[in-house]
């Protein structure tokens, strides 16, 4: 898959009057909305290159304005047949814009088009630096949570509140950290892009991106286990 | 081609609005009563007629097994689901009800849609007065909050009564239309919606484009069984236990007298909105008479838990929408509840402003739904409403556990595309179970749906099925399915896990068919009999005045006959012969009308000169 050129459908005719279209929303010569090609991705729909920068002021823009004309509620009077075109085409933008807005999910979906990693996929690695810190740290909380169930001791409890909180401000770091490696390859990757990179290249990225997406989920995870344990403790 | 009416189906009351096309302004309509509210309140007669409104709520006195209100906290709902309710409320659900309740009033069992349509029906008449003309499309409003099931059954009620259903909208983004409108507001709004029934909270980003103004709701929360109902039942609660110590009577056994406590309580609850203190009255069949006097700090003292509970929606829609409550712009109240100061006070320490409450707050969500079918029909062309879904769905996966393909708060249309397979050779059909909810495991969201698709016998993962979740422009789901290897498009049959099938749908709408014939029978019959009745009494007073006795013995005769007629007709149900009979009587007594009328001329003209006449 040549992911440099946006994957425009191959060229089909209008349903209402025969002209020529090529994946627009609406038919250039009478204006009828069109059907959705299938597989068209959200960078295309969006009118935007498949670059994982992304402007998100113009990402609005460009979402508010389709959905001036996409939206169910300009169909009301039209047939079904374009009322059911409206929906599929203006779902599609919303799940669009949601996907895209977000750097992370970005990221994933582009992995998801490659064929790389599977939509939702939660997979988690732990980056090794990690695994010394949160084994300590898991040792502690069981300590604590036997000494909870035993009549509680409030010096132990104390002093277990400033360790999670400590633990938490080192897993934020690490998450930063993650999130600027991502934007990083995310960098590398547009540039290999307008480069015109070769396949090799483009592979070798998406999996260091793919590595990334799994450290970050476990950093992520871990991170929320810590607070859900300040909000117990 | 007809009218196109915004309706607030309400749990306490319901109202219907249009778009006055002179002050481009939304107007509620008024009722026979001359009020715009209509008590969600039906009660169905012996001979199988309904009454809705100001007349069923009479009736919630007298014959309380006949009639039900609050209906909209059973819709979409299994019976499972209101035993709780069923403590406090005199709904009697039928033994046969499965996956949809049903009520029985009287001699005859209906959906909560059913009883839906019926006050649909008479918003619809309303229309039918004011414009002479009938509406048959209509933008419906439900709370945010309302899951897939309970949606459906508000469109359900809407086909039932005859309507096209053209959109369901989210009650609390309708406030914010008819505000946005009066108020040209910008940036960040909350809308709080505190009704009678239902608790919702929106928050909306009103957003200016050079195409127009665009309402984009960012996040929606609530909770669909929390309202105004419930403060009542705390203070019945409280009302049937001061009476149970003092006067030893258990109300349980006696539901007029009980129905009678609760109006005398929401009248209490009411007053408390502007006095310090109210007092109960009430006369008891054994003779006694219950007195209470409810402080205002009572009663907030009684009712903070309940306000307490709309608070973690609202901290959760702001979370989700990642904004904090002192960056909102505005914040909207919404419903009757809205009223009580408390309430009030709540929201506005929360969020530090004022909140906007300029609008009825009764009125403001069925003026939205005008503003809304405006907009549909082509009407209002600068402005568009993005809205949300308010629960993630999901599909049941292994174990129980339920995977998300659409997160809460995701602006519709939303659509998500799962690929299935087969686990073993030759398997026919893959079961799917489609949830709502924000839990880990199935058995903790609300089923919406079970089917399966139908695959052709082929090795152990070789089938592949496309299967798609639309949740569509009204927050309902819609699925299909394509078999990826052929492309060919295949059908599903939902069976909806809470909701009416398509057939019994089909049912109901020709019996809702009779009905409607048989509603406007019984409307002409009252008012043939109304008609009647005053005739009568002014016909008996005249022939009691010492006029009367200038009418010759035949005129007379003939007086006594046509009001024995009448009276006769009278006692049958058919409206076209009371007519004929008040048409007969008119013409009998037109002497002693003349007669009459003479004589009030010559008092009139006694004593004037006669070149003054």
């Amino acid at each position: 898959m040549n992911l440099a050129a946006p994957d425009l459908a191959a060229s089909a005719a209008c349903w209402n009057c025969q002209a020529p279209v090529r994946g627009e929303h609406f038919c250039p010569a009478c204006g009828k909305v069109q059907p959705l090609p299938p597989r068209t991705d959200y960078f295309s729909l969006l009118g935007l290159p498949p670059r994982l920068a992304l402007d998100s002021a113009d990402l609005e823009q460009r979402f508010l304005q389709l959905s001036w004309k996409l939206h169910p509620d300009n169909f009301v009077c039209a047939s079904e047949f374009e009322q059911n075109i409206s929906l599929e085409r203006s779902a599609r933008l919303n799940d669009a814009y949601r996907t895209l807005r977000d750097p992370v999910r970005r990221v994933e979906y582009v992995l998801a088009l490659a064929g790389m990693r599977k939509e939702g996929q939660t997979k988690q690695q732990a980056p090794p630096e990690l695994l010394e810190e949160v084994f300590e740290l898991n040792e502690a909380l069981d300590e604590l949570r036997a000494a909870r169930r035993t009549g509680g001791d409030a010096r132990a409890s104390a002093d277990l509140r400033a360790r999670l909180e400590g633990a938490q401000k080192h897993f934020e770091e690490k998450l930063r950290e993650v999130d600027e490696q991502l934007a990083a390859a995310a960098r590398e990757w547009d540039a290999l892009l307008v480069a015109q990179g070769d396949a090799a290249a483009q592979r070798r990225i998406m999996e260091r991106m793919n590595e990334i997406l799994n450290r970050r989920s476990y950093v992520r995870n871990l991170l929320a286990n810590v607070q859900s344990e300040l909000a117990e403790a | 081609m007809g009218k196109t009416v915004g309706i607030d189906l309400g749990t306490t009351y319901s109202l219907i609005a249009y778009m006055d096309p002179e002050t481009r302004r939304p107007k509620c309509l008024p009722g026979p009563y001359g009020e715009a509210l209509c008590p969600s309140v039906v009660s169905v007669d012996p001979d199988g007629s309904i009454l809705v409104g100001e007349p069923a709520r009479r009736r919630l006195l007298t014959q309380p097994e006949r009639t039900i209100y609050s209906v909209k906290r059973l819709m979409g709902r299994g019976v499972e689901d209101v035993q709780e309710e069923l403590r406090l409320f005199p709904f009697r659900i039928d033994p046969d009800s499965q996956h949809v309740i049903r009520v029985r009033l009287g001699e005859r069992v209906f959906t909560p849609a059913e009883v839906s349509s019926f006050i649909l029906r008479e918003l619809k008449s309303w229309a039918a007065e004011f414009f002479g003309e009938e509406a048959t499309r209509a933008v419906i409003t439900v709370p945010a909050y309302f899951n897939d099931a309970q949606r459906q059954a508000t469109k359900d009620a809407g086909r039932l009564a005859g309507l096209e259903v053209l959109r369901l909208v989210n009650e609390p983004t309708a406030a914010a239309l008819a505000y946005g409108l009066h108020e040209q507001q910008r940036g960040l709004v909350a809308v709080y919606d505190f009704g009678g029934g239902t608790f919702d909270i929106s928050i909306l980003q009103l957003v200016s484009t050079s195409e127009g103004d665009i309402y984009r709701v960012l996040s929606t929360s609530g909770d669909t069984h929390l309202g105004g109902d419930d403060m009542d039942n705390l203070l019945l609660d409280m009302a049937r236990e001061d009476i149970r110590q003092e006067f030893r009577l258990d109300l349980d056994a006696l539901p007029e007298t009980l129905q009678e406590l609760r109006k005398a309580l929401i009248r209490a609850k009411h007053e408390l909105s502007a006095a310090d203190a109210a007092t109960v009255k009430l006369p008891l069949p054994d003779g006694g008479f219950y007195v209470r006097v409810v402080t205002r700090h009572e009663f907030e003292e009684r009712i903070r838990p309940i306000l307490l509970r709309t608070m973690g929606p609202v901290k959760q829609a702001l979370a989700d929408a990642g904004l904090k409550p002192e960056q909102m712009d505005e914040v909207v109240l919404v419903g009757g509840s809205t009223r009580i100061p408390l309430v009030r006070r709540m929201v506005e320490e929360y969020f530090g402003r004022r909140p906007h409450c300029e609008l009825n707050p009764d009125e403001v969500v069925a003026l939205g739904a005008a503003v809304q079918a405006d907009i549909l029909e082509g009407g209002v062309k600068n402005m568009l409403l993005l809205d949300v879904t308010p629960l993630s769905l999901g599909i049941e996966t292994m174990g129980g556990v339920v995977a998300k393909i659409i997160l809460r708060n995701s602006p519709i249309p939303a659509s998500a595309q799962e690929l299935y397979t087969t686990g073993v050779d030759n398997q026919t059909g893959i079961d799917i179970h489609v949830l709502q909810g924000e839990r880990e495991l199935a058995r903790d969201c609300r089923s919406l749906a079970r089917f399966q698709l139908r695959v052709p016998p082929l090795p152990a993962g070789m089938a592949r099925v496309e299967v798609k979740f639309m949740i569509d422009a009204n927050g309902i789901l819609q699925v299909s399915a394509r078999d990826l290897h052929t492309g060919e498009q295949r059908s599903v049959e939902v069976q909806p896990s809470y909701g009416l099938a398509q057939e019994e749908i089909e049912r109901m709408l020709e019996e809702s068919i009779a009905f409607a014939e048989q509603d406007f029978a019984q409307r002409q019959l009252i008012e043939a009999r109304n008609e009647a009745e005053s005739i009568l009494h002014h016909t008996a007073k005249s022939l009691a005045r010492e006029e009367a006795a200038e009418l010759t013995a035949e005129e007379r005769a003939r007086t006594d006959q046509a009001v024995a007629g009448l009276r006769e007709a009278m006692a049958g149900t058919d409206y076209k012969l009371i007519r004929a009979r008040i048409d007969e009587l008119n013409q009998a007594t037109m002497r002693l009308a003349e007669l009459l009328m003479n004589r009030a001329l010559e008092v009139s003209l006694r004593g004037k000169r006669l070149e003054e006449v």
